[in-house]
């Protein structure tokens, strides 16, 4: 390679610095360090003439590194890489320090302190540009299609959206028709209308309006020619890299051929088998071929397998007109490639049987809201008619209880978010239709958040909804009145209260469907405690997961009502077209490598690494060695902090290029204070420092600061190098173990200062000399005040002796 | 039913003395649902008594109401409220926890200070008479074995167990 | 043979020699050996829980210590003691703090609580250790026809979260060692409630109120008795009905019987074995329906 031709150009930000930092003595210094080739100064460097500068530098060949001290470095290292890169050479081998914040201002009661420690700065950042390396950037085409698992109104409007944008989609549905919890809610709150319809796609050419919303079977949904839906269908494998998956997808048989069925119903005339109505919450009954409801979305008819008699019977199959029964149908496997997927996988009720005060699983009038929405719904078993499911009699007193599952430590600690209001809108619509009926709702809190949701509160109250804050004990059946006694206390009037009930309706927690564990293993992305999928960021990045070509929407991430869900899927369409719009995938390689030869195949990175990026493969026999995969590894050096043997090395961090800056840093003090180097993340630590130093808070010049991409890179034995090469004290800053930007780092980092602090003491160094510490940005005054710290502490223990030293 | 042993500064509420005590750690978990009332076979019995109006009291920090009043006293212990609770509080132990503390103020019902005595002096509750030592021979149960007094007392000491004051006139 | 430790505790050796006497005559047909052993103590229940909690549960620690020794299980006939008993050795043995806490305690006594034990109920010794098909076997009078209200207490069951003797809100192991002697248990409202027997000396009024909605209850619903596993629930029941029809004037003249003793019938031992006398409420009712 060719020899390192380093341009160091030094910004006295508009004469502020130079005020405090004697930039003679820096000029002077620097001039001394071998394979500079090149020194500027100027008043700034990341824009406009100063930027001109080091492009000019670099066109003409008399650099090829690039040293810039400057401030703001967050933004001006951008600018800077990027012109450099436009100029010719790779922005990697551009290195920025921040002088301003983490020197000059901190440090401008002590000028001279300041001054060498910017020398030690300078220096440490030379050495690093010196080794570093170019770093390619890997691109490949993106498959621009997207597959969509779940067929719910989020599900649906995130299809909708990508196949507008001109994505080939595949929205699969693991029932035989498409809507979720919709198709069965009846109407929805806020707008009280139809809970079943959404926003035509723009294919439709002759009825689409800006202001059209249409219920989804004539919604068009179906002829967008490149939206491609099944039903009956599930994921059973995921093979391949963000961009180009290999998805197989089990279709569970129909038994009636949808391009030769045209819903007549005639078999159903003719089908002897009754099956309970799932779909109407077994209120009535069914036959073993139907449809849900004229109006669903595949207008095709099924067979439900477990209640059909198949060739003993078979009498739907003459029937049919068009030949369209084929009971001979078996479950078949296709493959799709797709660039991306989208989890709309949603959620459903809690089963209360697990309630067993409640008695949902031995009293049939006990149900849910999701039941209830069945009897309300004109189309429902009951034409509307609200009915004690016992004995088909009219049901004249409702009770509501709230949180039945929700909020209860002993199944879901979580508030279901959404129950209070399916309550408040079943009750009124109960109401209204039934002015006479006593409706009542036990509930401990009303939780109303969205716009327009207080109403529904109001509007109950006004019609004579009784609330009682409390929630019920048990609910038990009082054979001689013939009712169900609600057994509550009303925490208000501190009175016992046994609620007479002909139906009581459990408002039921929302939890994850069947499947969803399954699903996240297939696709190697986690799920939260609650066991709904997991974001990749609940407050930025609610639609990402760890897997870049993986995206979730709707329920599938939490409970959420219909805006919330429609919010989510929207955004979920955006993420995924902004990740497969170009077509192609365009990622840096700087990544974990590596070393074959001392892998152990201890199984450690494969675990540890958030992005699961490592896998193990097999060499020869009986031998396996780590792989990493370079579109999916993030380049946070978790792996290499993790690996026993040292057998990783991330590129650009390596252990040599962090040896160097240290000496560096630690090769000129100029303070009477003992040296502390400070490891910080590049994401909340470093960034820490940044803030104190922006708000001028004051500590000690002899803390250095190095900045890595994650503190979980840190291995145990850098630490005691660090301590031989000068360090009188170590900090490690990274992120709150909550907020670290790589889930596990900074966890990871503070386990290992625990263990090194044991091995210091081997070593003769006392434990206190090492210290980790999490912060966020805003808490640059807590950095200040631990490098202060820090200090004091190890002066106080006196110089570091370390073994074999005299 | 873990002992936090917290030592906490001299300015501590009422309620962090409750939660750093045995039996009382569950206490702010409450959120005044009326679970455990309704579930209380006294409450809707004796007004003076409600589980979780006795919890909200602890809450508040109303000490003297928790510790002075009948309320304490009236619970059966049988664990309906503690059962049921869906924030896992454990109620019935939090009412133990505050009779302790009520019995190291001198507060307590009478019989408590008769339960204390006896356990003190024999290492039963309910004495055994000459009387009934003979009717258990008469029905052919085997005499009765030593009870371990001393080893009782000891422990008693060791944990700190004050007898229940025994008061004039009875509450 | 298997065999127990019995934990008497303070009431039934002293007032409830029917308890005691059935217990053992059954458990000894049922081939299980019971071992008194020296030094068992008040097994410090509510009351005492009640001036302290850690008093008690070292203090019923020691006891389950004694057992330890001695290298047996302990079979607990009063709910009471069984409910302090076993709440300490589950909890103890889940608490590393706690069991560590509380070692410190026994030590001044020269003990120290291991976690080898199980504390057994005596309903628990019946279904786990003997089983319902050998005490069907063993049945010599079944006692068909005859309508029984099990009455578990309280504190067999809860909290259930230490106990696991059975599901708090649908137990079932007593019903089922009912209908193994050929009676009829009955379902009644409230079943799972308390007796009030705690609240004596306290709340006498309020303690009756609770004894006497269960007689109104069980009587409703047709029992021809009521079966307790507890000393106190006895008492409450059976004194208590002498107490509401001074009161309230209502007679329910509902004989009382512990499981001990319906089973020890239905075993074939002898009516006049039993002490039934010491029942306020005579149990004649029952004797002649099952003759
Ligand atoms: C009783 C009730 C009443 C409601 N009322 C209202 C209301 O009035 N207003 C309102 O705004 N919101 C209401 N909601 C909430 C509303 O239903 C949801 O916001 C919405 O349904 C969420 O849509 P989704 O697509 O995310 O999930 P879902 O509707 O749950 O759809 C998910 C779909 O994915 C399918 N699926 C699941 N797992 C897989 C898999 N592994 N493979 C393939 N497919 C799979 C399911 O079969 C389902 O079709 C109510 C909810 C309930 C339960
Ligand atoms: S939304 Fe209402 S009913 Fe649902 S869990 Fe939250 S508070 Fe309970
Ligand atoms: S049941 Fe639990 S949460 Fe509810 S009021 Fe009682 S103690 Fe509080």
């Amino acid at each position: 390679m060719e020899q390192p031709k380093v341009g160091v150009f030094l910004s006295d930000c508009g004469k502020q610095l130079s005020e405090i930092l004697d930039f003679d003595a820096l000029t002077n210094f620097v001039k001394g360090v071998p394979n500079v080739a090149l020194i500027a100064r100027g008043s700034e460097f990341w824009r406009g003439k100063g930027l001109q500068t080091i492009v000019d530098a670099v066109k003409t060949g008399k650099i090829n590194r690039v040293v810039v001290a400057e401030s703001i470095t967050k933004v001006s290292d951008v600018n800077i890489a990027q012109a450099v890169e436009d100029a010719g050479l790779n922005s990697y081998l551009v290195e920025v320090l921040d002088i301003k914040d983490h020197c000059a201002w901190p440090h401008r009661n002590a000028p001279k302190e300041a001054t060498e420690k910017a020398k030690a700065m300078l220096l440490s950042a030379i050495e690093r540009a010196k080794l570093l390396e170019p770093i390619e950037k890997l691109e490949f085409p993106a498959l621009k299609s997207a597959l969509v698992i779940g067929g719910g109104i989020g599900g649906m409007q995130t299809a909708v959206d990508l196949a507008d944008l001109g994505f080939e989609v595949n929205l699969i549905e693991k029932q035989p028709f498409l809507g979720g919890l919709a198709a069965r809610a009846g109407r929805f709150f806020p707008t009280d209308d139809c809970a079943i319809c959404i926003q035509p796609p723009s294919s439709d050419v002759k009825t689409i309006t800006h202001t059209s919303r249409k219920c989804v079977y004539r919604s068009g949904l179906s002829e967008i020619p490149n939206l491609n839906i099944l039903t009956n269908a599930s994921v059973v494998a995921v093979e391949g890299v963000p961009g180009n998956y290999k998805v197989t997808i089990e279709k569970k048989p129909r038994y009636v051929d949808a391009d030769k069925c045209v819903a007549c119903d005639k078999c159903v005339s003719v089908c002897p088998v009754e099956a309970p109505d799932e779909y109407n919450a077994n209120l009535t009954n069914r036959k073993a071929i139907y449809i849900n409801v004229p109006s669903v979305y595949p207008q095709i008819y099924t067979i439900d397998e477990d209640a059909c008699k198949f060739k003993d019977c078979a009498k739907c199959v003459s029937a049919c007109p068009t030949n369209a029964i084929d009971l001979d149908q078996k479950p078949e496997q296709v493959t799709y490639n797709v660039g991306s997927i989208i989890v709309a996988t949603g959620f459903k009720e809690f089963d209360a049987s697990a309630i067993k005060e409640y008695h949902y699983d031995n009293y049939p009038d006990v149900i849910t809201n999701l039941e209830l929405a069945r009897m309300i719904d004109s189309f429902g078993p009951t034409g509307g008619a609200i009915v004690r499911p016992s004995d088909g009699k009219p049901a004249k007193k409702i009770v509501f209880v709230q949180c039945a599952g929700s909020r209860d430590r002993r199944y879901n600690p979580y508030c279901s978010g959404i129950c209070c209001m399916i309550s408040l809108k079943n009750a009124s619509l109960i109401k209204e239709a039934n002015p006479d009926a006593e409706v009542s709702i036990c509930y401990i809190d009303i939780r109303t958040t969205g716009r327009e949701h207080e109403y529904y509160y109001e509007r109950a109250r006004d019609m004579g909804i009784k609330f009682i804050k409390g929630r019920p004990t048990e609910i038990y059946a009082d054979e001689e009145k013939g009712k169900l006694i609600v057994d509550v206390e009303d925490a208000l009037l501190k009175r016992f209260l046994d609620l007479e009930a002909d139906l009581v309706v459990l408002a039921t927690a929302m939890v994850p469907p069947e499947g969803t564990a399954e699903l996240a293993e297939i696709l190697d992305i986690d799920l939260e405690a609650d066991g709904f999928f997991k974001e990749y960021n609940a407050k930025l990045r609610p639609t990402e997961t760890k897997q870049k070509g993986i995206f979730l929407c709707g329920g599938a991430t939490f409970p959420k009502d219909a805006p919330t869900t429609s919010l989510h899927a929207h955004s979920a369409a955006l993420k995924a077209a902004k990740f497969l719009n170009s077509g192609k995938i365009v990622k840096d390689l700087r990544t974990a490598i590596i070393n074959d030869e001392y892998c152990g195949d201890c199984e450690f990175c494969p675990v540890m690494c958030p992005f699961g990026a490592i896998t193990l493969e097999p060499t020869t026999e009986n031998h396996f060695v780590a792989r990493v995969n370079d579109l999916l590894c993030e380049g946070c050096g978790v792996c290499v902090g993790t690996c026993p043997l040292n057998a990783i090395e991330l590129k650009n961090s390596t252990p040599n290029q962090m040896a160097a800056q240290i000496d560096a840093l630690l090769s000129v003090n100029g303070t009477s204070k003992p040296l502390v180097l400070a490891i910080c993340c590049q994401e909340c630590g470093h960034t820490a420092v940044d803030s104190s130093g922006m708000a001028k808070m004051e500590y000690p010049a002899n803390v250095r600061i190095i900045k890595v991409p994650c503190a979980g890179i840190v291995r145990v034995n850098q630490i005691l190098e660090a301590f031989k090469a000068g360090a009188q004290g170590v900090m490690i800053v990274g992120c709150k173990t909550d907020g670290c930007h790589y889930e596990v780092g900074s966890e990871k980092a503070e386990n290992k200062a625990d263990s090194a602090k044991v091995l210091l003491k081997e070593y003769g160094i006392e434990p206190e000399r090492l210290e980790m510490f999490k912060m966020v940005y805003i808490e640059g005054a807590q950095f200040a005040e631990a490098a202060q710290m820090m200090t004091e502490r190890v002066a106080k223990l006196g110089t570091l002796k370390l073994m074999g030293d005299s | 039913m873990l002992h936090h042993n917290v030592k906490k500064a001299e300015a501590i509420s009422f309620s962090e003395e409750v939660t750093c005590r045995h039996g009382g750690e569950t206490l702010t978990a409450c959120y005044q649902c009326g679970t455990c009332a309704s579930s209380c076979p006294v409450a809707r019995l004796d007004s003076r008594f409600n589980p979780r109006e006795i919890l909200k009291l602890a809450l508040l920090g109303e000490k003297d109401e928790v510790l002075s009043g009948d309320a304490i006293w009236l619970c059966t212990s049988c664990f309906n409220c503690q059962e049921r609770c869906p924030q896992n509080v454990e109620i019935a132990e939090l009412i133990f926890a505050l009779r302790n503390i009520a019995i190291e103020a001198g507060n307590s019902p009478n019989i408590y200070a008769d339960f204390g005595g006896a356990l003190i002096a024999d290492g039963r509750i309910v004495a055994i008479s000459k009387f009934v030592e003979k009717k258990r021979e008469e029905f052919g149960l085997p005499p009765l074995k030593p009870v371990g007094v001393e080893d009782l007392n000891k422990i008693l000491e060791a944990t700190g167990f004050t007898k229940p004051e025994q008061k004039e006139a009875s509450k | 043979m298997k065999r127990f430790a019995i934990f008497l505790g303070c009431t039934i050796p002293a007032r409830q020699p029917n308890y005691e006497l059935s217990a053992r005559k059954t458990l000894e047909k049922l081939d299980v050996e019971l071992v008194d052993l020296d030094n068992f103590t008040c097994c410090c229940p509510a009351p005492i829980q009640s001036i302290n909690l850690e008093s008690s549960q070292a203090i019923a620690a020691y006891n389950i210590c004694l057992a330890e020794e001695a290298g047996l299980d302990i079979v607990a006939l009063c709910n009471g003691c069984f409910e302090s008993l076993a709440m300490a050795n589950a909890a103890l043995k889940k608490d590393k703090k706690l069991k560590a806490e509380i070692n410190k305690v026994l030590a001044k006594v020269g003990k120290e609580f291991q976690g080898t034990i199980e504390v057994k109920h005596f309903l628990q010794v019946l279904i786990e250790d003997i089983g319902l098909k050998k005490i069907q076997e063993k049945v010599t009078k079944p006692l068909s026809s005859l309508k029984v209200a099990p009455f578990y207490g309280c504190h067999s069951l809860r909290p259930s979260k230490l106990l696991q003797l059975d599901d708090p809100e649908r137990p079932q192991i007593f019903e089922n060692l009912i209908e193994s002697l050929g009676a009829e248990p009955l379902e009644y409202r409230n079943k799972l409630k308390c007796c009030g027997g705690l609240l004596k000396g306290i709340s006498d009024d309020t303690a009756l109120e609770l004894a006497r909605e269960k007689l109104a209850n069980t009587n409703k619903a047709g029992a021809d008795c009521i079966s307790t596993l507890c000393p106190f629930c006895f008492v409450a029941l059976d004194i208590g009905q002498i107490q509401v029809k001074g009161k309230f004037q209502e007679i329910y003249d509902m004989p009382i019987l512990h499981y001990s003793e319906l089973l020890a019938l239905a075993l074939g031992v002898a009516p006049e074995e039993l002490a039934l006398r010491s029942h306020k409420i005579k149990a004649d009712k029952v004797l002649e329906k099952i003759a």
